[in-house]
């Protein structure tokens, strides 16, 4: 399988901190990597390393099956966490500046702009000074010019930080076709709802080592531990008696309005979904039976948690 | 691919600053001033906004005779007293009291006796002062009829052979050089000092300019924009392209300044030629014919412009400032690069701006001795040689020690733009509040993260 972002046993250190310790991964091509990590576990590090902005001291960066360079990384598009616009520049004429700066010409840049400008509503805006709009409308212009020269990887370090909810959702639709159109996308978030509505799979890295990797529904498959959750009409004492010593009840809680009863229950480890669920449907009437897989942050928070020894120096 | 990003750096330095209203005025503003301050000069020192009318009060007959036709005391050398548009005298034996002739129209009576011819003074009097330009004309005028009258009573002599007679040597400077070739000499001073208004203006501009490309390395930090930026173009060629962006702002400037002034200059010649403005027209006879160069060449605080080596001042001064923008821009960048805001930039600022100080206070010492050693050899050292240098040029140079100066110049400015770009590349990035000389010292080393 190509890749198009493949990262092998990267380092770096500042002064006599480790921020990137032997990090590995791949980035499947067409698909979306979340990249995961508590503050100060090396992704701006390793986001910079691979935009070239740091250079890192050992291991070694493909993109798209190819060794690192200066003029594959010019077509990567790249939203950072820490980003502005000039203020003094009119919307449009800086927007065509930076598309210039990833390689476009002028007439190629305007045309694809004023595309994106009427795509994200924003069309209106081309000729207002930036100091003049809105931080939700300035977001906005931000995303169109890493996105405008359509790049086949797009790194994205936080990108629905400052959005309403509305327009948040607009840019993961809009994240979701680049993704659709076979944009590979790495996206650095600490939103994890955003994560699993959006991610194939994720790398999580904590104190410069990735701790946790994998496709996103193979880690919360292999995180779950047997909750389930049961919605039901009947008797509680009925219900409980009837699971007896098959699973554990963490707890009943009712639906006055539905007239419905939902239990939160976790299987013992040896025992299989569908022997429970009979021996519950002898005794209530089973409405659903779902299998409750962690959220990312659980997982999240566990591995961080599961991981968290020294810092790791530099010998 | 480089360079037209590079191209796009710079296309935007120039574009957001350029097309700002305070650069148009400042662009305006400063031809305005020069060529105003050179037209106000020459239009005062020709007091051509008020007419003068002269009555002269020649008790002793010296040099007027009565004219039987008109019954009018006239000169007895018209030619002594030529006509002016807005000068012109009258002759009388005795004035009135001063209130009558003042009442008749006379701005000025001019009285004098047979005491004259030996103590060579006489009395000009007037309500309010007729101005220099009518004093030197009045003064000229009278001197010219007193020799008539001189020469008239000589038997030895004749008014037509002594002015044939007459010479009045002018010398003009020629300097041997080093190659044993005749040069244009004298008038250092005067030369040294236009020298001195190129070093100084060049002083301002780099200091001005390496201040705007200090603010606008703060505002990419402050603003976040950095990031993106060096994403898609190495620090060293962002720096390039900034300061030379900027640069291309100043030169900019200059280039309509020298055009602005030039068209300026070319005007006010036009219409003070023509004889637009009033008093400077048609000359009367024997008077010399009033265009503006030679206005200006008589008049003392303008003749000094018609003295210089133009291209080779204008070539040297872009050299220049070519040079030491690089060099000093580059450096500025990299404070920039270093500090959190513009007020931390400008404590760290002080200590460059110092050679460039000291150069400035140098070149006013060396304006006035610029055979100082101590002259040449600033001449040659980049960091004062932008400022000093321009001074030499005026004053006169040998083409082989400029080249050197110049070469070193461009040479160091290379070298700082390169161990700038370094410390650039680490501070541009730094997010902590930690500055100093010091942090710029290792960051140029290539040490720090």
């Amino acid at each position: 399988m190509t890749h198009a972002l493949r990262i092998a046993q990267l380092e770096k250190t500042f002064g006599s901190q480790r921020v990137l310790d032997g990090v590995s991964f791949d980035v499947p091509k067409g698909s979306i990597m979340g990249l995961l990590g508590p503050n100060g576990a090396g992704k701006s590090t390793l986001i910079r390393s691979i935009m070239g902005i740091v250079e890192p001291d050992a291991g070694t960066i493909e993109l798209s099956g190819q060794p690192w360079s200066r003029e594959r990384v010019r077509s990567i598009g790249y939203l950072p966490e820490e980003r502005g616009l000039y203020r003094d520049m009119k919307v449009g004429e800086q927007a065509v500046y930076f598309a210039r700066l990833k390689g476009m010409d002028r007439t190629d840049a305007i045309g694809a702009l004023k595309s994106w400008f009427e795509r994200l509503e924003v069309e209106g805006w081309w000729d207002k000074k930036v100091s003049d709009i809105s931080k939700g409308m300035a977001q906005k212009i931000q995303f169109i010019c890493t996105v405008v020269h359509g790049p086949e990887l797009l790194i994205l370090d936080e990108p629905l930080s400052g959005f309403d909810p509305i327009n948040a959702r607009r840019i993961v639709d809009e994240v979701r076709a680049l993704a659709a159109s076979g944009t590979t996308i790495l996206l650095s978030t600490h939103d994890m709802p955003s994560v699993e509505r959006l991610c194939d799979s994720v790398v999580l890295l904590n104190r410069g080592q990735v701790v946790l990797s994998g496709g996103a529904d193979d880690l919360r498959e292999s995180g779950w531990s047997g909750e389930q959750e049961v919605v039901f009409r009947g008797n509680d004492i009925a219900f409980t008696n009837a699971l007896g010593t098959l699973a554990h009840l963490d707890g009943i809680e009712a639906d006055a309005v539905a007239g419905t009863r939902k239990a939160a229950i976790r299987l013992r480890d040896s025992e299989q979904p569908g022997q429970v669920l009979q021996a519950l449907g002898s005794a209530v009437d089973i409405l659903e039976f779902v299998k409750v897989r962690p959220t990312m942050e659980s997982l999240f928070i566990q591995a961080v948690e599961r991981a968290g020894t020294p810092t790791p120096t530099a010998s | 691919m480089k360079g037209g990003l590079i191209g796009a750096v710079i296309a935007r330095e120039w574009r957001t600053r350029v097309f700002k209203r305070s650069f148009l005025l400042g662009t305006l503003l400063m031809p305005l001033v020069s060529v105003g301050f050179i037209a106000l000069t020459v239009v005062l020192s020709r007091s051509s906004d008020t007419r003068n009318l002269v009555l002269v009060e020649d008790m002793p007959g010296l040099i007027t005779r009565l004219d039987a036709e008109s019954g009018q005391f006239v000169p007895r050398c018209p030619g002594c007293f030529p006509e002016r548009e807005n000068h012109a005298y009258h002759f009388v034996r005795e004035a009135p009291a001063d209130s009558v002739w003042q009442a008749d129209g006379y701005t000025a009576l001019v009285e004098f006796d047979e005491s004259v011819l030996q103590n060579k003074a006489g009395y000009v009097v007037y309500k309010s002062s007729p101005g220099m330009q009518a004093k030197r004309w009045m003064e000229r005028d009278l001197s010219r009829a007193m020799e008539h009258a001189k020469v008239l009573s000589s038997t030895e002599l004749n008014w037509e052979a002594y002015q044939r007679l007459k010479f009045d040597l002018n010398l003009v400077d020629r300097e041997v050089s080093e190659e044993g070739r005749r040069t244009r000499g004298g008038g250092e001073e005067v030369r040294g000092f236009v020298g001195f208004i190129f070093s100084a203006l060049l002083f301002l501009v780099l200091a001005v300019y390496g201040g705007l490309i200090m603010r606008s390395v703060v505002e990419e930090k402050s603003n976040r924009v950095v990031e993106v930026l060096i994403a898609a173009v190495r620090p060293e060629e962002l720096l390039l392209g900034k300061v030379i962006g900027m640069g291309a702002v100043a030169l900019t400037q200059i280039v309509a300044w020298c055009v602005l002034s030039t068209a300026g200059f070319s005007a006010f010649q036009f219409v003070f030629d023509s004889g637009m403005l009033s008093g400077s027209g048609v000359p009367g006879p024997g008077e010399v014919p009033a265009d503006l160069l030679t206005v200006m060449a008589e008049n003392e605080a303008t003749s000094i412009l018609l003295d210089i080596d133009w291209p080779l001042m204008a070539i040297s001064t872009i050299l220049y400032f070519v040079g030491g923008y690089l060099l000093y821009g580059s450096l500025y960048a990299a404070i920039g690069s270093s500090v959190q805001s513009e007020q931390e930039g400008q404590g760290m600022v002080f200590p460059l701006t110092m050679p460039l100080l000291f150069a400035y206070v140098f070149g006013i010492q060396a304006m006035e001795n610029p055979d100082m050693v101590a002259f040449d050899w600033l001449s040659w050292f980049p960091l004062t040689s932008p400022v000093i240098m321009l001074i030499r040029v005026a004053v006169g140079v040998p083409l082989w020690e400029l080249g050197l100066s110049i070469a070193l110049l461009l040479l160091t400015a290379r070298g700082v733009l390169w161990i700038a770009g370094r410390a650039y590349r680490h501070g541009v990035l730094a997010g902590d509040a930690q500055t100093g000389w010091k942090l710029i010292w290792q960051w140029m080393r290539g040490h720090g993260g």
